[in-house]
């Protein structure tokens, strides 16, 4: 497998009061070039932790991450590894830091010393990206939820990084936004062919993906395709995910004595599963 | 007994504010003692708006609002007396925590309405009995509790004024499936408790389904229905055409309809999905 | 009451104004208010009045934005207008008390207002036609100077700390408006009793606000640091600014303005 991220035995610690807690414990992991990967878990699963410490922004405790190849220890590549792999957080107010747009997803390029044309370009494409080309000369601050934050992603896209990694990016919006975000997401991966790590604790969001990564207590106890991990209603309510109900449907139906497959996930899938189950009783 | 009531409320902001206009045009809704009434639409519906009316936060353009009966605005000086009849929870409620302990900051309401001694103690004390605050917590600072604890000790300095109407604005925003159930709880047991009428504005069609007796839906800042769950949620078109939908189990029936199995239109939760298919299940067998 | 104040208050436009440069208005700018303050005739005023009036139009700002920023200076200006009533020769023409309205003091009145009124015209000018990013960026190229006395990250952390808080400023108030409602609908009497109590009032609402913002900037400096940011060392800028041909020519309307102003002060 030709992996941009790999992160091997990697521990991460933090103390609070004289008390040291492991919020990723002896975790290890590859994430494929161009793939497009759904990390899931409840809040303080250690799922957070992790995604801090792919781009370097956390150091492991013990353990390496590589990013193509090189250790976010070193500290002589620190802003390579953040070029490569970009990161958006949950708060879109907090990571915007322009009153202008196109000014904002300027900042990262600026940072990284290109010239000045070769910026315009980047802002330019990094907006056509996420589709908010026509908003490039507002006021974030009067933009939706889903806009602002498909300005940060626009303002990570414009360093032009291999890898996006985002934190929880539609915990604050409302299901327009959500919308908006998770296709946006795909898009990038499908056209720009950027590897896209989505942290989230919403199940339906993972639907596309092609791989889904739970997480609980520091560990990954699962990792398979969509459908596989879907179907195990069981083990993700006990880790406390959400569970779409099209999933809990089939789930309960099956319990009931319905020869449904489980791995249906979308509203007509779903929907085919039942018709399936009951036309075989006739 | 209705407890409270608006009729013919218009909102307009005024001045070139930089801010999204919220308003409200012409909205008319009572609700009935103990009832459940969610509030659906998407952003910019004028949803929030309308909740602040309701204690008095902010004053109608044109229109009123009765509680038991009163115009709020009879006397404009004791509007801060509403606030204790008509509790809202504003969105992520733990941001107004500022107390040195728990115990504190759930007194600062009904400080405010002007209890004290051992009576303000009683009354903080029963609230956290009611909703599960534990008394190692009381001494706390909020500031140490987790998030979802956060919530839960916000939401019971509200409570804690004892409240008829309380107002909840997307009290489970940004929490987890644990963090979402452990509140929709104590919004339960104090409703069992207190009588109380409750008002939830919520985007998650499936919670209002398992949730509410009544829906009210908000259009670009009309009123768009007032109804029963069924009634609205039986309206799935109408609901599309406005940017909101129905549960996602009811879609799935929509589809099973479409392909001609015999299902009825008012399936909006999984356990009534899951009873109607065992019967149809059933029948098909004995047939 | 908090949502009224607009602050950034940039208005979208192609105007003339607002493609000149940024640094050649704020000097500009200041040059024109010395030069407004010596115009000490009717005639020279009238050249001045005439001149901000055309800027105005030029602008392509609705009058409305102007005049709503005068209403927030109006006590200002009827206050320095009635001081400057009583400080004046010339024929008496109200006496009482111990205090006398003089034609000359409703001559400087009327000036000292006028005075006043084109400032603040002028100066709505610069903020309607120039984003706060720009002006960010004209102060720190313009005290790029102190560069040479090794002052150069200052001048950066200064333009940074600005646009920052440029950026902040609306969100805070919004912010702060939440909290204010929250509090209120908890009971909080924002609006009554005695200053020491309503001192204590705000304690409700100052220290949420104060908890938010250390968490904003926190954040904020994560998202910093993951797009590369690593202060002003090496950074470029997107946007570059330039002396065009046109921006002599307004300096030229300009400089014939205050050549105007100082030859009718001298004519009359």
């Amino acid at each position: 497998m030709d992996s941009i991220i790999s992160v091997r035995n990697v521990t991460y610690e933090y103390k609070e009061e004289e008390t040291v807690y492991a919020a990723v414990k002896d975790l290890s992991l590859e994430i494929e070039r161009g793939s497009f990967t759904v990390i899931l878990g409840h809040n303080g699963s250690g799922k957070s932790t992790l995604a801090k410490m792919l781009n370097g922004l956390n150091k492991p405790t013990s353990g390496d991450v590589l990013v193509d190849g090189i250790n976010t220890k070193e500290e002589s590549t620190e802003v390579e590894v953040k070029r490569k792999v970009g990161m958006v957080f949950q708060n879109p107010d907090n990571q915007i830091i322009a009153s202008i747009v196109e000014e904002d997803v300027a900042f990262g390029p600026e940072n990284l010393g290109l010239d000045p044309a070769e910026i315009r370009r980047r802002v330019d494409d990094a907006l056509k990206a996420v589709d908010m080309y026509d908003f490039r000369e507002s006021t974030p601050h009067r933009l939706s939820g889903g806009q602002k934050q498909r300005i940060a992603i626009a303002g990570i896209m414009a360093m032009e990084p291999e890898c996006l990694v985002l934190d929880e990016p539609t915990a604050m919006l409302d299901p327009k936004g959500r919308a908006e975000i998770i296709s946006t997401l795909h898009r990038l991966n499908s056209e720009k062919g950027i590897t896209v790590v989505l942290i989230t604790h919403y199940m339906e969001e993972a639907e596309n993906a092609d791989r889904v990564i739970v997480m609980n207590d520091g560990k990954i106890i699962a990792d398979d395709v969509p459908k596989v991990i879907f179907s195990d209603v069981k083990t993700l309510k006990s880790v406390g995910l959400d569970v779409p109900q099209t999933a809990e449907l089939l789930y309960r139906l099956k319990e009931n004595g319905f020869s449904v497959d489980t791995h249906a996930l979308s509203v007509k899938e779903a929907a085919a599963e039942i018709i399936k189950a009951l036309r075989s009783e006739e | 007994m209705t407890v409270l009531e608006v009729k013919n409320l218009t909102h307009t902001y005024s001045g070139n504010t930089p801010f999204i206009n919220d308003a409200v045009s012409r909205v008319s809704f009572s609700a009935e003692k103990g009832e459940i009434i969610g509030i659906i639409g998407h952003t910019g519906s004028g949803k929030s708006t309308l909740v602040q009316h309701l204690n008095g936060l902010l004053k109608p353009t044109e229109g009123e609002v009765f509680v038991d009966g009163e115009n709020i605005w009879d006397n404009p000086k004791e509007i801060r007396k509403i606030r204790s009849k008509v509790g809202l929870v504003f969105q992520y409620p733990e941001y107004q925590l500022f107390e040195e302990t728990v115990y504190a900051d759930i007194a600062f309401g009904p400080k405010n309405m002007g209890l004290a001694g051992d009576e303000l103690k009683k009354r903080v004390l029963d609230t956290c009995r009611l909703i599960g605050v534990k008394d190692e917590y009381l001494e706390k600072s909020p500031f140490d509790l987790s998030g979802g604890e956060k919530r839960r000790v916000a939401i019971a300095g509200v409570m804690a004024m004892k409240p008829e109407v309380i107002v909840f604005d997307e009290p489970t925003a940004g929490l987890d499936p644990a963090g979402r159930e452990s509140v929709m709880k104590i919004i339960h047991d104090y409703r069992q408790a207190v009588g109380a009428t409750v008002i939830i504005i919520s985007h998650s069609m499936e919670d209002m389904a398992l949730l509410a007796d009544k829906l009210l839906v908000m259009n670009k800042g009309s009123l768009e229905m007032f109804d029963t769950v069924e009634n609205v949620f039986l309206n799935g078109d109408r609901l599309r055409e406005i940017g909101l939908n129905v549960p996602i189990v009811t879609r799935v029936f929509y589809e099973l309809k479409a392909a001609g199995i015999p299902v009825p239109d008012n399936v909006f939760t999984v356990s009534r999905a899951v009873e109607v298919l065992k019967g149809i299940k059933a029948g098909e067998r004995g047939a | 009451m908090l949502k009224d104040i607009t602050f950034g208050q940039y208005y979208e436009s192609r105007s003339l104004i607002h493609r000149t440069d940024p640094r050649l208005k704020m000097v500009l700018l200041i040059a024109l208010i010395v030069f407004i303050f010596l115009a000490k005739n009717t005639f020279s005023m009238a050249l001045a009045v005439l001149f901000v009036l055309s800027v105005m139009a030029v602008s392509k700002v609705p009058v409305k934005l102007y005049l709503k920023n005068m209403k927030a200076i109006l006590p200002v200006l009827i206050f320095t207008g009635i001081i400057n009533l009583f400080y004046g020769e010339g024929e008496t023409l109200i006496s009482f008390w111990k205090l006398e309205i003089t034609t000359g003091g409703i001559y400087r009145a009327v000036f000292m207002m006028v005075r006043i009124t084109l400032l603040i015209f002028l100066s709505s000018a610069l903020t309607y036609t120039t984003t706060p990013n720009d002006l960010t960026d004209a102060i720190e190229s313009l005290l790029s100077p102190l560069r040479f006395v090794g002052l150069k990250s200052a001048v950066h952390t200064l333009a940074m700390m600005m646009t920052i808080a440029l950026r902040f400023i609306p969100t805070l108030i919004e912010e702060a408006e939440k909290i204010m409602n929250a509090q209120k609908a908890r009971g909080a009497d924002l609006e009554n009793g005695s200053l020491r109590e309503r001192v204590k009032a705000l304690i409700p609402i100052l220290i949420p606000l104060l908890i938010s913002s250390v968490r904003r900037a926190y954040e904020l400096a994560e998202a910093m640091e993951c797009r590369c940011y690593n202060g002003g060392e090496g950074r470029t800028r997107m946007k570059q600014m330039h002396i065009r041909p046109r921006d002599f020519a307004v300096l030229a309307v300009c400089a014939a303005v205050c050549g105007g102003i100082i030859t009718l002060n001298i004519l009359f």
